[in-house]
């Protein structure tokens, strides 16, 4: 979970993911910021996020994203 | 002849008067409808706001604000469209630039338009949008329009750190539109699926072809182009024929290895524009839709969208990197060098483009109006625009034309059109930022801030969120102690770039 919270702060120093449960639904990531997301988590934890994991219920928030590479990484 | 854009909408309405002229994800709007939004709030419009004034509009991304814009039109105005998910900051200063007494908003930008602290007239679209129409005040707001009137002013990056406004006639748009129709070969079964934002040049493609042929546009929500299937499914869901996206856009799918799971079914043109377009990208394209027809385009806004177009003849490869085509119908298109004459086959210079598509300048600033739209110095004999681009091309021995860079420091990036040293002055008033280089890192999309001082990483970041649009926030920002100079003192970008991670 650190190094994830690490990755988004990095992508986006100005929200409050510890917080915010509506990233995608509230449009506070644009989709630059996801293909950039997929891009750092794929590398970081070695996964594969498929257009069927691109759902905003897995990226609304921190822990819906964590919970998805927790599961991703399991397979 | 047609006069305006008005003409075409009504004649539309008269030919497809229940044929749905835009989709979003909730409701449509029909042609007659749309039309009759034009009349009620152009009527309010006429009546208290005199012909000829800008107005600025502020509406979501809904099916309804493609018929406000054309609202103020009716009333013999033009608009200045912006988006209220930008930061404050930039929308005061867009305001500033065309010195607007009057704002038309949708409801729910009400309270955001209050908030800025506008000191004109606010309107507020709704409340107007059933008022009976009164033609004969609509008519006299016309009665003074001819074809070279306003239609919109339209914002691009400055490097002083203000937005240009590009103002830009009826003629000159409705020139682009009937050219790119053409070569698309639209006609009123297409159903094109907007991408671009509403208040940005790329979208007069999906709001002026319906009206021009009778088509539809769905207006797609930003927040699905990340989530592919999704996206996928509304094409279907509407049945969408075409797209006219950014490169950006169009490249998103394939970056997410969208294909993998499902496709749009009803494509048949793509158009990209807004940068060069990478040939991995298209290739994934071309594999998932082989029989799609895809378009590459070039032009700046200043020549109203594009000026150029390739139909892609080439499975593209790594390697690729596609022509910028010939010349639009209405566009004149020449390669000048820096010593004032004509290039020669495969010789590079500037691109430079004339004809009744150039914009009328930039809003409320002469000077920058001088300097890149200037007398053809080809031609001593009588009087005739062309628009400098800054684009460095050449035409190769079949009339082709090729985009070689930029001869300044503007960049490309995410669709939009950034001067770096617009980011640099912004910077360069953070408190503890002593100095500062913009540099993009093509290759993986990725704005970077060199700078030196005591502020803060985080602190300069969240400046940039609060005062740019968020495409033009670097994503990287390094501190240095000092900037790598250049024996004659200038800073030394070469070295910086060698920082790139």
């Amino acid at each position: 979970m650190d190094r994830l919270m690490e990755i988004l702060e990095e992508l986006r120093p100005d929200v409050d993911f510890e917080n915010e449960t509506g990233l995608i639904k509230d449009g506070i990531l644009d989709s630059f910021d996801i293909v950039a997301l997929v891009g750092e988590l794929n590398d970081e934890f070695d996964i594969e996020i498929k257009p069927s994991d691109l759902v905003p219920d897995n990226f609304n928030s921190a822990k819906a994203m964590y919970a998805l590479v927790e599961k991703l990484m399991d397979e | 002849m047609y006069i305006s854009v008005l003409d075409w909408l009504d004649e539309t309405a008269k030919k497809f008067p229940e044929k749905p002229a835009f989709f979003d994800d909730k409701h449509s709007v029909s042609f007659s409808r749309f039309q009759e939004i034009t009349k009620s709030i152009g009527t309010c419009l006429a009546s208290r706001i005199p012909a000829g004034s800008p107005v600025v509009c502020m509406s979501g991304r809904h099916c309804d604000t493609p018929a406000y814009f054309l609202s103020i039109v009716r009333a013999g105005c033009f608009y200045a469209p912006i988006d209220s998910t930008m930061p404050d900051y930039r929308l005061r200063q867009m305001i500033s630039v065309v010195d607007a007494k009057y704002m038309l908003v949708d409801r729910e930008n009400y309270e955001k338009a209050t908030q800025l602290g506008f000191d004109g007239e606010i309107f507020i679209a709704e409340d107007m949008a059933d008022t009976p129409a009164d033609e004969a005040l609509l008519s006299k707001a016309r009665e003074n329009m001819n074809e070279q009137a306003p239609l919109y002013v339209i914002f691009t990056s400055g490097s002083t750190g203000v937005p240009k406004g590009v103002i830009t006639s009826h003629q000159s748009l409705m020139c682009y539109i009937d050219a790119v129709s053409e070569v698309l070969e639209v006609d009123e079964t297409d159903v094109f699926g907007g991408q671009a934002p509403l208040d940005y040049i790329a979208a007069v493609r999906d709001i002026y072809l319906p009206l021009y042929t009778g088509a539809s546009t769905v207006i797609i929500p930003k927040n699905i182009f990340s989530m592919p299937n999704e996206l996928f499914s509304m094409l279907n869901e509407y049945k969408v024929t075409a797209l006219c996206w950014s490169v950006a856009g169009v490249s998103l799918p394939a970056k997410l290895n969208a294909f993998s799971e499902s496709k749009p079914e009803y494509l048949k043109k793509v158009v990209f524009s807004g940068s060069v377009m990478p040939g991995k990208y298209l290739r994934i394209w071309q594999d998932a839709l082989p029989e799609v027809t895809y378009i590459n385009q070039y032009g700046p806004t200043e020549a109203t969208a594009s000026c150029t177009y390739h139909i892609v003849d080439e499975i593209a490869d790594d390697a690729t990197v596609l022509p910028i085509g010939k010349p639009y119908k209405h566009y004149s298109v020449t390669v000048i060098t820096p010593d004032g004459k004509k290039a020669d086959v495969g010789e590079t210079g500037e691109i430079c483009v004339s004809g009744p598509c150039l914009a009328l300048g930039y809003y409320g600033n002469a000077e920058k109006t001088a300097q890149s739209f200037v007398q053809n110095p080809l031609n001593s004999n009588f009087r005739e625009l062309i628009y400098k681009t800054g684009d460095i091309g050449s035409f190769d021995e079949n009339g082709v034309l090729h985009f070689h860079g930029r001869a300044d420091r503007q960049i490309k990036h995410m669709g939009h059109r950034i001067e770096l040293e617009e980011i640099e002055s912004t910077a360069k008033a953070i408190e503890g930022v002593s100095d500062c280089c913009s540099l993009y890192q093509k290759e993986k999309e990725l704005l970077y801030l060199f700078y030196t001082g005591e502020a803060d990483k985080k602190a300069i970041s969240l400046y940039f969120r609060a005062n740019l649009p968020a495409f033009m926030s670097p994503r990287k920002i390094i501190p240095l102690e000092e900037l790598p100079t250049l024996p004659n003192g200038k800073i030394d970008m070469t070295t910086l770039k060698s920082y790139f991670k």
